[in-house]
């Protein structure tokens, strides 16, 4: 038998435990990517029943089809569309009411539909007694009880879309939501225009109810019909004398009565009972979101994400550090000293690698917040923190992503899916950036180690609070300018609390986790590649000092003293066995021969060191006049000018240039410019000496940190920017605007600190 | 930082019935009268089941006071105090 596939749509409200359906029903076979035009995730799977195929999509949770939001918009142009073969609808039997004013929306839009009544052990617990039978009857559609915790029902749901989708009768069964009698009068009157326009009942039906319903885009697409004019003329008509009785505009009376159609419908399917003992989520809310305890419960939980984050992580991060250095050994050792090697050596292993590391911190951080989010705290962290979150302009929610931009700004950037708004998620994703991420730690403890020893932990304290106020700064004022008006009200649902399911879990990890792979497989890769270019060409440089040479003459001057020590050792031997009298000991052994060896090897100790050390410096000198001769040097004088008012001088600025790939590589990039080796960590005292005899001083320092904080964000968060805002038009303001800002301010402490004298 | 604009649809209530929600405290129940406010905002909080007519109770305000938990038509909600303060309600006892 051949297989037929059928387009189905699942569509409900959000926490109505649409996604364990879906979950269920498609397994692992799942994908994600996004609506085109928006950053809606949209998921897909599918699933096999009786030799048919289901193709499943997992529409975005919303509470109705009108369009406020993004998510809504994408929901009803789906559903709109000629797609679905069946949509599904979920609706939470605890929550009853509420979820079905998105129900009577999705009746009248006449596709056909399946209802599954999910977490009806819920409603029980809380009292309801619901009649899915005399449901299914009133609202004209198959109703099918599911757990989605326990997958019970889920196979019944499976018979009724299969069924709903052959059995033509069961489709034209459905009902239609009655209103009251003035407005069923209206709706007659605007539908009977259409019949000349060969649409169906039910369709001329909707339309017309969304036409008094004042929805723009059916206003939209109606004055392009035949007698569009007349029908809008009707509409204008209607909805005057609807508004009239009522006393309220067309929307507000037709949501009203959709509510006075669900009351009357419940009345007669549903038995309550409630006890208010059994709100279980009130209890723990009790405490969780208690007036004196809710705060430093959830600063606790703070604390934990971000300890579990970076001490678990830690661990296979040396992991992954051990197999890269394994690696990149094995290459070498395989192409020595070919131009390919050093490609994949330093560029592609040297770049993405450093981001690879992150992986470990990143999986857990989304796993932590995956958990918060399917346990329904997450709704309870946006309503703790809002009242601080509201000065920004923001909903409550974003404080997460910011708080996780601390740790990094990739995650971070990622993590404002979680906000519903997409004037909030681009607020929050232009002002995260500035949040000091763990990246630019290494900066601060070498610059104000090397400058400011006394004040060091004041000075990297003061970096973070001015990130935070950047942020806070920035947020009022894109709230105000760029941003305005575009703020949604905050109307938050506190669902129940759950105990997420690990399938679920590990599903939502792994989905965001993906994303963050394949960025390093991308951006992160070419990037790396581009800075190792500009590392590695010209291959030929000409250098003022010749290093040969002067190498030669440092081995000659240690060889020297050494022999002049070795001569000088056997004259002071010579001397003292003279003076040396006993028989019983040979001189060899006796203990003023033994002092006077001794002494012989530990000055040939610290001169073999000290030889080594100037060795070494040297080679790192030549590495360093060698950089500024490569590409990247020169990149680095072209852009001297432009940091020269800032007191910067062209390592600075190619300092800078490579810290874009990843803020951390500044450290390194100094390790090399100051011959010290890119071995370098922040407390190396190399840098600390290059440093402090560049002619660096301590404002200039002061002026780079603050430079650094707040300028472009790294390679890694330019592309987590572009893929969350959709658009290049945000990423690149985001980089003009942080370099803006960062130059600004870098430029006024030099400019105020040299007026007025400080740190000179 | 207070919203001091009028709300765009205007409360048809008497001065001294002028309850609002914001007004309630904890635990106290109230009946929707009317909301006031942009129209995208009455009908966002009409769809989310605040229907003139319908209990609403205030379960509780957030550690900073603001926004406020309630609960209507059997499931928690959340507000702010200045949206809050656009819904006209009745005191029930």
């Amino acid at each position: 038998m051949p297989e037929t596939t059928y387009n189905i749509a699942f569509a409900g409200n959000p926490n109505c435990g649409k996604t364990t359906i879906f979950n269920i029903l498609t397994g692992a076979k799942q994908r994600v990517g996004n609506w085109p035009g928006v950053t809606v995730e949209k998921k897909s799977g599918h699933s096999t029943y009786s030799n048919n195929r289901f193709d499943v999509i997992d529409l975005p949770g919303t509470y109705s089809l009108s369009a406020f939001s993004a998510e809504e918009t994408v929901v009803r142009q789906y559903l709109e569309s000629d797609e679905p073969d069946v949509v599904v609808n979920i609706i939470d039997a605890s929550n009853l009411e509420r979820n079905l004013f998105f129900t009577t929306q999705l009746i009248e839009l006449g596709k056909p539909l399946v209802i599954a009544l999910n977490m009806m052990d819920m409603a029980e617990e809380k009292g309801l007694q619901i009649d899915a039978d005399t449901l299914a009857t009133l609202l004209g559609a198959p109703v099918v009880p599911v757990v989605g915790r326990t997958g019970e029902g889920v196979d019944l749901l499976k018979e009724k879309i299969l069924r709903v989708s052959t059995d033509i009768s069961l489709k034209a069964r459905s009902i239609d939501i009655s209103y009251p009698r003035d407005i069923e009068q209206e709706i007659d009157k605007i539908s009977e225009l259409f019949r000349d326009n060969d649409l169906t009942d039910k369709h001329s039906r909707w339309t017309s109810i969304k036409l008094l319903e004042a929805d723009k885009q059916t206003r939209d697409e109606v004055r392009y019909h035949q007698n569009g004019t007349d029908i809008l003329n009707q509409v204008k008509i209607s909805t005057e004398r609807i508004e009239g009785l009522f006393k309220d505009t067309g929307r507000a009376v037709i949501s009203h009565a959709r509510y006075g159609f669900i009351q009357g419908a419940l009345r007669e399917c549903v038995v309550e009972n409630l006890a208010e003992s059994a709100d279980q989520s009130r209890q723990i809310d009790r405490v969780l979101t208690n007036r004196w305890l809710g705060l430093p419960i959830f600063g606790l939980f703070m604390w934990l994400m971000f300890k579990i984050t970076y001490d678990v992580g830690s661990i296979p991060m040396d992991w992954i550090d051990a197999g890269l250095v394994m690696l990149m050994d094995f290459i070498s050792s395989l192409l020595p000293n070919s131009m390919f090697a050093s490609l994949l050596v330093d560029g592609v292993l040297g770049g993405v690698g450093a981001i690879a590391v992150f992986l470990p911190n990143i999986f857990i951080l989304f796993f932590i917040i995956a958990v918060l989010e399917d346990s329904g705290y997450m709704a309870r962290v946006a309503f703790i923190m809002d009242r601080i979150m509201h000065n920004i302009g923001l909903h409550g929610k974003a404080f997460i992503p910011m708080i996780m931009g601390f740790g990094c700004n990739v995650p971070a950037i990622m993590g404002t899916r979680i906000l519903e708004s997409r004037r909030d998620r681009i607020l929050t994703v232009l002002i995260n950036p500035f949040m000091s991420c763990s990246a630019r730690l290494p900066v601060y403890v070498l610059v104000a180690g090397a400058f400011f020893p006394e004040n060091a932990a004041t000075v990297i304290f003061s970096m973070y609070i001015l990130g935070i106020l950047a942020a806070i700064g920035s947020g009022k004022l894109f709230s105000r300018t760029i941003l305005k008006g575009m703020s949604k009200p905050f109307v938050l649902e506190l669902p129940p609390y759950q105990k997420p399911t690990l399938r679920s879990l590990v599903l939502h990890t792994w989905e965001r986790g993906y994303l963050f792979i394949q960025k390093m497989g991308t951006v992160i890769l070419v990037g790396s590649v581009i800075i190792w270019v500009l590392g590695y060409f010209p291959t030929e440089v000409e250098l003022d000092r010749d290093y040969v040479d002067e190498k030669s003459t440092l081995i000659r001057h240690f060889d020297e003293e050494l022999t002049d020590l070795e001569s000088k050792f056997k004259i002071s031997v010579d001397k003292d066995r003279l003076a040396y009298h006993s028989e019983m000991i040979e001189y060899e052994s006796s203990s003023s021969y033994l002092e006077l060896h001794e002494q012989y090897k530990l000055l040939q100790d610290e001169i073999s060191t000290e030889k080594n050390k100037q060795l070494y410096n040297l080679r790192q000198q030549e590495i360093g006049d060698i950089t500024e001769q490569k590409w990247i040097g020169r990149v680095g004088k072209i852009f001297e000018p432009i940091v020269r008012p800032l007191g910067f001088s062209w390592r600075e600025s190619v300092a800078l240039i490579t810290g874009f790939v990843a803020k951390e590589i500044v450290v390194s990039t100094y390790g090399v410019l100051f011959g010290v080796g890119e071995d370098v960590d922040e407390g190396s005292q190399g840098v600390i000496s290059g440093l402090r005899s560049s002619g660096m001083t301590p404002l200039v320092a002061l002026s780079f940190l603050v430079f650094t904080l707040l300028y472009t964000p790294c390679l890694a968060t330019v592309a987590a920017i572009k893929r969350e805002t959709g658009t290049w038009a945000y990423t690149i303001f985001s980089i003009a605007y942080s370099l803006g800002l960062a130059y600004t301010l870098a430029y006024a402490v030099n400019y105020f600190g040299r007026m007025f004298n400080w740190l000179s | 930082m207070f919203n001091f604009k009028r709300p765009r649809h205007k409360l048809h209530v008497s001065d001294e019935n002028d309850l609002r929600l914001s007004d309630l405290k904890p635990g106290e129940k109230g009946c929707i009268v009317e909301i006031g406010g942009s129209e995208n905002f009455r009908l966002r909080l009409i769809e989310m089941g605040i229907t003139r007519g319908s209990e609403i109770r205030v379960d509780k305000f957030a550690p900073l006071r603001d926004p406020i938990e309630l609960i209507v038509k059997g499931y928690h909600l959340s507000l702010r105090a200045m949206d809050a303060q656009k819904i006209a309600v009745k005191r029930i006892a």
